[in-house]
């Protein structure tokens, strides 16, 4: 046994990169620190909302931001601070599934088209073609004034939607690892097509993945946020902040601005860290996406 | 060039068929009871078998799929687009009437795309990197990431907390009143138009940092021109076309997200008329609108791919 090829490398590779991170993108950083935030908010959000989402208290009704209610509370004496963590916790849920969906559907398209080539390419790649040019928030309508709202319906066709678009960035990506000299050395070597897809085009094409990933997050929760606030979205009594903007927030942001401003501005500082700490995340791990939106 | 043209026409025909197929689809065999919309829940529940079977025929929701398809494209084609669930008049009505104010207010937000978003990205390139620099890339990103609706909300609470206005709510086009039609336009127009922007200024900033490497930009340097000369003049020209690929496609994405926006300003255009008909389920118009965006979509991708061949020889003689 060589104990050479063996040596681990000095330093977790993950600690360096958080380190550069750090260094050379501060507000990146601080914003990904935003995003773990968010993330806890949704996860402990029946620990760390003082009331419950739903607990309506008569005598409290349209309170303006207290100590006893940093938010205000809303028509119904709901607290708005539960309300926005619980809200938090919507959008981690649906940010996320769809992400994760539109990031697998994405892989899955943009290596098949690059891998495969020739015809299937061409064909899949028109489809892309009109498909990027019809907005999800069309088809998200669509498909909810057919089947009526529900969650399971808004990640699935946020997942496909976003997917279906993204899926360019990743065969570009493909496309040029597979022009490399070890994928050529492991055809010459009679790899089969699995054993390279998985073993080198996947691990060298993980950065654009996750910059994908990131921001595919923030333009779902968005689009969920603009679906609900039609009151297509998660059906109540369900938070979400779109929800919440467009019920009490509408309705009575004349006697209770902070009605409307705490989810917006909830929403706004989440989606906006995101799209931040994504951009800080692409230039440290991908610099040829670049400009690109 | 005129067979460039008339082969991106006959691919265009061909999307809109394509796509008016699979919105058929998509509303007739989805699960989802027409009738439940028009009677409601309780209404459904005491309707008898013989009333179900007369009211779908009057609606025409009996006949074979086909036979629907091809009526709904002789409606189209006559550019009747078929009649609501709920009120007498048709979709072709509504469109003439609603359609106006949100063709105003996407091509107003598109314009002071432009007229916001190239200025920063000029101010970003001829200065990388600088305090303005940061603070544009600040504010881009920012702006990508507010909800236009919001924007609005907020828009209308400061005009209200303030000056005590509110905009007029009824419909009124540019040709009667201008200045009440603006008023209604310009607060939607001006909520899009920054988000648009903030990709406007990205695509030109990223499009004017890659031409400015080109061999033609140096050579204007070494002569001696001056640098804001050198992008005005040399860069910024041939850094346009992306933008307005960009711009094309963006106007899309206005006409879906007029949708929220012009229901928190309660802006009676088409978006707004999208909203009432799938709060209604009202499907027959939801197809038609749903059909005529997509339209609008492949007319503008095809007027978009015209533009860059007029302005670039090289796709236009591939």
């Amino acid at each position: 046994m060589s104990d050479i090829a063996l040596a681990p490398p000095a330093r977790a590779p993950s600690w360096e990169f958080l380190t550069r991170l750090v260094r050379d993108k501060p507000l990146g950083a601080i914003c990904g620190v935003v995003c773990v935030l968010f993330l806890l908010c949704g996860v402990f959000a029946d620990v760390l909302a003082p009331y419950g989402f739903n607990q309506i208290s008569p005598l409290n009704r349209l309170k303006p931001p207290s100590w006893a209610f940093p938010f205000g509370t809303d028509n119904l004496g709901r607290d708005m601070l539960s309300r926005c963590i619980y809200g938090a916790r919507m959008s981690v849920i649906i940010g996320f599934s769809a992400a994760a969906l539109a990031t697998a559907v994405s892989v899955t398209i943009g290596v098949l088209c690059a891998w495969l080539g020739g015809w299937f390419d061409m064909l899949v790649q028109r489809f892309v073609d009109a498909w990027m040019s019809f907005p999800e928030l069309i088809v998200l309508i669509v498909v909810v004034s057919v089947l009526g709202p529900g969650m399971g319906q808004i990640i699935v066709v946020l997942g496909l939607a976003l997917g279906i678009a993204g899926s360019r960035i990743i065969r570009g990506a493909v496309l040029s690892v597979r022009q490399t000299m070890y994928v050529h050395a492991a055809q010459s070597i009679g790899a089969k097509s699995r054993r390279i897809v998985w073993r080198h085009l996947l691990p060298n094409v993980m950065a654009p993945v996750i910059v994908l990933f990131t921001n595919r997050v923030g333009t779902a929760i968005l689009a969920e946020s603009g679906l609900s606030f039609l009151g297509f979205g998660v059906p109540p009594p369900a938070p979400t902040w779109g929800a919440m903007l467009s019920g009490s927030g509408r309705a009575y942001m004349y006697q209770g601005p902070w009605l409307a401003l705490a989810p917006g501005l909830c929403l706004t500082i989440v989606v906006f860290a995101i799209s931040m700490f994504g951009d800080a995340l692409r230039d440290l791990l991908d610099p040829r996406m670049r400009g690109s939106r | 060039m005129y067979a460039y043209i008339a082969r991106r026409i006959v691919f265009g025909l061909l999307t809109v068929i394509g796509v008016s197929i699979v919105i058929f689809v998509v509303m007739r065999v989805l699960p989802g009871d027409p009738l439940l919309a028009v009677l409601g829940p309780e209404g459904l529940q005491k309707l008898s078998d013989a009333d179900r079977a007369k009211y779908m025929a009057d609606l025409g929701l009996s006949d074979p799929l086909i036979v629907q398809y091809l009526r709904w494209m002789r409606d189209v084609a006559s550019g009747t687009f078929g009649t609501s669930f709920f009120r007498s008049e048709s979709v072709a009505d509504m469109i003439v009437r609603r359609g106006p104010l949100t063709a105003e207010i996407a091509l107003f937000s598109v314009v002071l795309s432009w007229i916001v978003g190239i200025p920063v990205a000029l101010i970003s390139v001829l200065r990388p990197n600088s305090f303005g620099d940061t603070i544009a890339r600040f504010l881009s990103i920012l702006f990508l990431a507010v909800p236009g609706f919001w924007v609005g909300m907020l828009i209308i609470l400061a005009m209200l907390f303030w000056f005590g206005y509110r905009p007029p709510l009824t419909n009124i086009p540019f040709w009667e009143d201008p200045w009440s039609n603006l008023q209604i336009v310009l607060p939607p127009a001006i909520v899009l138009g920054l988000g648009q922007a903030a990709y406007i200024a990205r695509m030109a900033r990223s499009s004017l940092l890659e031409v400015i490497r080109e061999d033609y930009v140096r050579t204007a340097r070494a002569k001696g021109l001056s640098g804001r000369l050198v992008v005005g003049l040399h860069a910024l020209p041939n850094a346009m076309l992306p933008v307005i690929t960009l711009s094309g496609i963006l106007m899309g994405f206005v006409l879906a997200g007029s949708v929220p926006v012009e229901r928190a300003f309660a802006t009676p255009g088409l978006g707004y008329a999208m909203f009432i008909a799938v709060n209604e389920r009202d499907i027959f118009v939801v197809q038609n609108l749903v059909f005529l965006y997509a339209s609008v979509f492949v007319v503008l991708n095809i007027l978009i791919d015209l533009t860059t061949a007029w302005l670039d020889p090289r796709i236009r003689l591939q």
